[in-house]
């Protein structure tokens, strides 16, 4: 593959391509769905092919096939330059590229225990005894259970006109357990999962306890539940809801394309205090074994921490060469690529607010009456208004300081700017598991996110009831 | 395999290797796909794109358990890989009583219009061009504008061949555009979009879809907070639509029959006020989900979901008809999932603006995601693009408001479906009216 790549950079050069960058991708995927006792679906998926990127004058123009053949790899090349040639008329904001430093290097992340090491037979087993951990905590309240796993590698090879050649071999695993429980008048869901970069390690690792257990309380205690209320609030926001804080409403504004673009509620807010003191948010591609961490980014980066607010300052956005280029900014290693048929657009990894110095105990003590949110399920943004919105699986009433009643899953709404600045606890714990694929322009990535508890004032809940 | 082998060739060899290697039940999907797109940023070109590439899926059974491969690209190495790794896993899966067969051949007349050789025909000159129209019919609106958004077109053909004897060819086009609108003015931001799509380029506008998301991005600018209350929730086409269409999607019988469904024991009972009923009909002549069959090979007739307020029908696939000991709706997808097609809600009798117009309290929603919880029901969704209503008149454009309910206490408090709607290829988008939701501000 290094040498079709090669070959392919060298004849995009000849043929008049400022840059080019080619990227073969072979992917193998399997996964198992377990549901109320029985391995019942169980799949694989093998993908391969090439991209190939061409900056011609002012505009970009991208190709990919399925196959590495040399014959349909050059077809790409020819229909790269000719779709960059016929748009480059109308381009209004030239395309470019930052000038990095060649780097040939192979790196390969082989996992504790491969994907194809572990027999189905055993990944079931282990599937079967979450799901069984589960229904013993459920009893007969658990209507449907449901447990599902996947791993995959992935064998990628760049090169690129400026010299860079990167071999890498990365592997991905994420599990969750789903448990359904009923009382006659209403069902709720319970969900528990993990996912590291790695393989099926995670199955040694991850207990019955704490994925099928877990799930089931979650939806028995939702049973008891009563719906939240509706209206604005000051809300504590558990680690996993920090996470989707810094995730949508930040780490999305933080992507240097949408700032470029004009979109993001941050362009030209660089060395503004925009977080109340002591907020500080990252993105981390290179910590070992987290589900969103990679060795290069799809540009050939090499991965490293970035920070994006230091203190509640903004200091840093996600750059990809390009938009480093444009902001005259240092490339942070954050263009990524969901496979070969697609081109890198800056992403986030693993998004996460830094710990703070508050205990959870004096959070919640200072609170008369507010709502702790647990359990982050799923958010979206939407960075041109600034608004974001979260949803949590599970919540709780905070009167007199004290937990209260259970609530069930609501949604918060809030604006970016206004929700940052009214922070006014962060807490001195930390977690980071909140393993899942975040979607951008069509392309699916693996990112996790985190952070400490935090206190948050006016909130907007959309409860079922009235304050 | 070669070139000149037709996927239903290819297909019909990949059926036979994987009985011989031990398939009680076995169907194979496999076509090719090209694609084209423009994206549009900063109100100009940023790029353009294309692609290729060719899939085929195989489905296996034995003792009812399922195995699944799929597999880009035609080497015939991993084709043959992927038959055998289908039937190991199949063998290797739990067998399952429940699964009783795959569909026998129905044989239809293809849906007509589903290609369109303009659509097929079409190169990246004409994609810029179309994106073009839309940046010079943006910028004619308001000459600041921020325009972004994409163009894109894709043609296909595939074939299903199954161990049952069902041997179907199909093809197919699309395009469609979408852009999205932001204005700033100091401190203020208006930002909207719309799209256009279709199977066949005569039906679409596509050189204009931009001039709607600048004149929703002017008509969002201004946006207040509000207070709490309870009031009307009128759902224009596009929010409708999708509440719509997640109620039915609900309505997916595997759901159901496993218990995780807000709308288990709910069949043939009312979950609606006898205002609603939706129609999915997968036989709509160029409808973007039209076919004569479903991914498993099954003859697609009209079904009637909600009729009158009463859930009147499940959506079925091969599986779940068979544990039920009735007839597949034709909703069944290759991998084994359930999918609604183009859905018809029946339009009422006061028009869109009719039903504002007696509105003295509440939102008026252009879109938004109100995804009710699959188990529970639960609706706790933001107000992403929607207007306060007073006395039937639009007041301002709403911010930091969220909405919540039970989808099941929502419907029978649903009062007014219009009279005129949104139409596009396979979809039909009224204006709805609910009575009495709880809506949470920031005001106050």
């Amino acid at each position: 593959m290094e040498d079709l790549a090669r070959y392919v950079c060298d004849q995009a050069r000849k043929r008049g391509a400022t840059f080019a960058d080619v990227r073969t991708v072979h992917r193998r995927a399997e996964s198992i769905l377990v549901q109320d006792g029985r391995a019942d679906k169980l799949s694989a998926g093998v993908d391969r092919g090439i991209g190939v990127r061409v900056l011609v004058g002012r505009c970009w123009g991208f190709a990919s096939a399925d196959s590495l053949e040399k014959a349909r790899a050059t077809q790409c090349l020819d229909d790269a330059l000719a779709l960059a040639r016929a748009s480059e008329q109308f381009v209004t904001d030239p395309a470019m590229i930052a000038h990095v430093a060649p780097i040939q290097a192979e790196d390969r992340r082989e996992p504790e225990i491969p994907p194809a090491a572990m027999p189905v037979r055993d990944k079931i087993a282990r599937l079967l005894e979450y799901e069984r951990a589960g229904r013993a905590e459920g009893g007969r309240a658990i209507v449907n259970s449901l447990v599902s796993y996947s791993d995959g590698q992935r064998e990628e090879v760049l090169a690129n006109t400026a010299g860079t050649l990167i071999k890498t071999t990365s592997s991905r695993a994420v599990c969750t357990c789903l448990m359904v429980a009923g009382d006659g008048a209403m069902l709720q869901r319970g969900v528990e999962n993990r996912g590291i970069a790695g393989g099926a390690e995670i199955l040694k690792r991850t207990t019955p306890e704490e994925l099928g257990q877990r799930a089931a309380r979650k939806a028995l205690e939702l049973l008891r539940a009563k719906p939240a209320p509706a209206g604005r609030f000051t809300v504590i926001f558990h680690p996993s809801i920090t996470g989707l804080l810094v995730h949508e409403a930040l780490g999305h504004n933080a992507e240097a394309d949408a700032v470029w673009a004009g979109e993001s509620i941050l362009e030209n807010r660089l060395g503004d205090l925009l977080a109340a003191a002591g907020v500080s948010i990252y993105d981390d591609s290179s910590i070992p074994g987290e589900f969103g961490s990679y060795g290069y980014d799809s540009e050939g980066t090499p991965s490293r921490r970035r920070t994006i607010i230091d203190n509640g300052k903004l200091v840093g956005f996600l750059h990809s060469l390009e938009t480093a280029a444009k902001f005259s900014a240092e490339p942070t290693g954050s263009a990524r690529a969901e496979s070969y048929d697609c081109r890198p657009i800056p992403r986030m990894t693993n998004t996460f607010m830094g710990r703070g110095t508050v205990p959870f105990e004096k959070m919640i003590g200072g609170l008369d009456r507010g709502i702790y949110l647990e359990d982050g399920h799923w958010g979206y943004v939407f960075v041109q208004k600034g608004q974001f919105i979260c949803h949590a699986g599970r919540a709780h009433m905070i009167e007199g300081g004290r937990l209260g009643e259970p609530l069930r899953n609501v949604s918060i709404s809030s604006m970016t700017l206004d929700t940052l600045k009214h922070i006014d606890a962060v807490g001195d714990d930390f977690e980071m598991r909140m393993p899942g694929m975040c979607g951008k322009q069509g392309q699916s990535a693996a990112t996790d996110c985190g952070g400490p508890h935090v206190r948050v004032q006016e909130v907007v809940v959309g409860g079922q009831g009235g304050e | 395999m070669t070139q000149s082998e037709s996927y239903l060739d290819i297909c019909t060899v990949c059926v036979k290797k994987a009985v011989a290697l031990g398939a009680e039940w076995c169907d194979v999907d496999a076509g090719a796909t090209r694609d084209i797109s423009v994206t549009i940023e900063k109100s100009g070109i940023k790029a353009a794109d294309a692609g290729q590439g060719e899939d085929l899926a195989i489905r296996v059974y034995v003792r009812g358990g399922m195995g699944y491969a799929a597999v880009s690209g035609r080497d015939k190495k991993d084709v043959d890989e992927a038959v055998a790794r289908a039937v190991a896993l199949a063998k290797e899966a739990t067998p399952d009583p429940d699964f009783q067969r795959l569909p026998a051949p129905d044989p239809a007349p293809e849906v007509d219009g589903l290609y369109d050789d303009a659509v097929a025909g079409m190169g990246v000159e004409d994609v810029v061009r179309i994106a073009v129209s839309n940046i010079q019919a943006a910028k004619a609106l308001v000459g600041d504008v921020n325009l972004s958004g994409s163009v894109g077109l894709s043609v296909g053909e595939g074939a299903l061949a199954t161990s049952t004897g069902i041997a179907l060819e199909a093809r197919g086009t699309s395009i469609e555009a979408v852009f999205e609108a932001l204005i700033r003015r100091g401190d203020d931001t208006g930002y909207y979009y719309d799209f256009d799509f279709g199977r066949f380029r005569e039906d679409t506008s596509l050189d204009r879809v931009s001039e709607e998301a600048v004149r929703g991005a002017l008509r969002f600018m201004g946006a207040k907070r509000i207070a709490s209350g309870r009031m009307a929730l009128v759902l224009g086409p596009l929010a409708s639509y999708g509440l719509l269409g997640a109620i039915v999607s609900a309505a997916n019988a595997e759901s159901v029959q496993r218990g995780r469904s807000y709308l288990v024991g709910k069949l043939g009972r009312k979950i609606a006020s006898d205002k609603l009923t939706i129609v999915d009909n997968g036989l709509v002549p160029r409808g973007m989900r039209s076919g004569a069959h479903d991914g498993e090979g099954t003859r697609r007739h009209p079904l009637t979901i909600i009729e009158g307020g009463a859930l009147a029908s499940l959506l079925h696939n091969s599986y779940t008809a068979g544990k039920a000991g009735t007839k597949s709706t034709g909703h069944g997808t290759h991998s084994g999932g359930i999918s609604p097609t183009n859905l018809y809600p029946a339009l009422g009798h006061e028009t869109s603006a009719e039903i504002l117009r007696d509105v003295k309290e509440g939102i008026y929603l252009e879109s938004g995601e109100i995804r009710p919880d699959p188990a529970s029901g639960d609706i706790s969704a933001s107000i992403d693009f929607g207007f306060y209503v007073r006395d039937g008149q639009i007041v301002h454009p709403v911010e930091s408001a969220m909405l919540g309910g039970s989808v099941l206490d929502l419907l029978p408090r649903l009062d007014a479906v219009s009279s005129d709607a949104r139409l596009e290829p396979g979809a039909v988008m009224p204006t709805i009216r609910i009575q009495d939701v709880q809506v949470a501000g920031a005001e106050g």
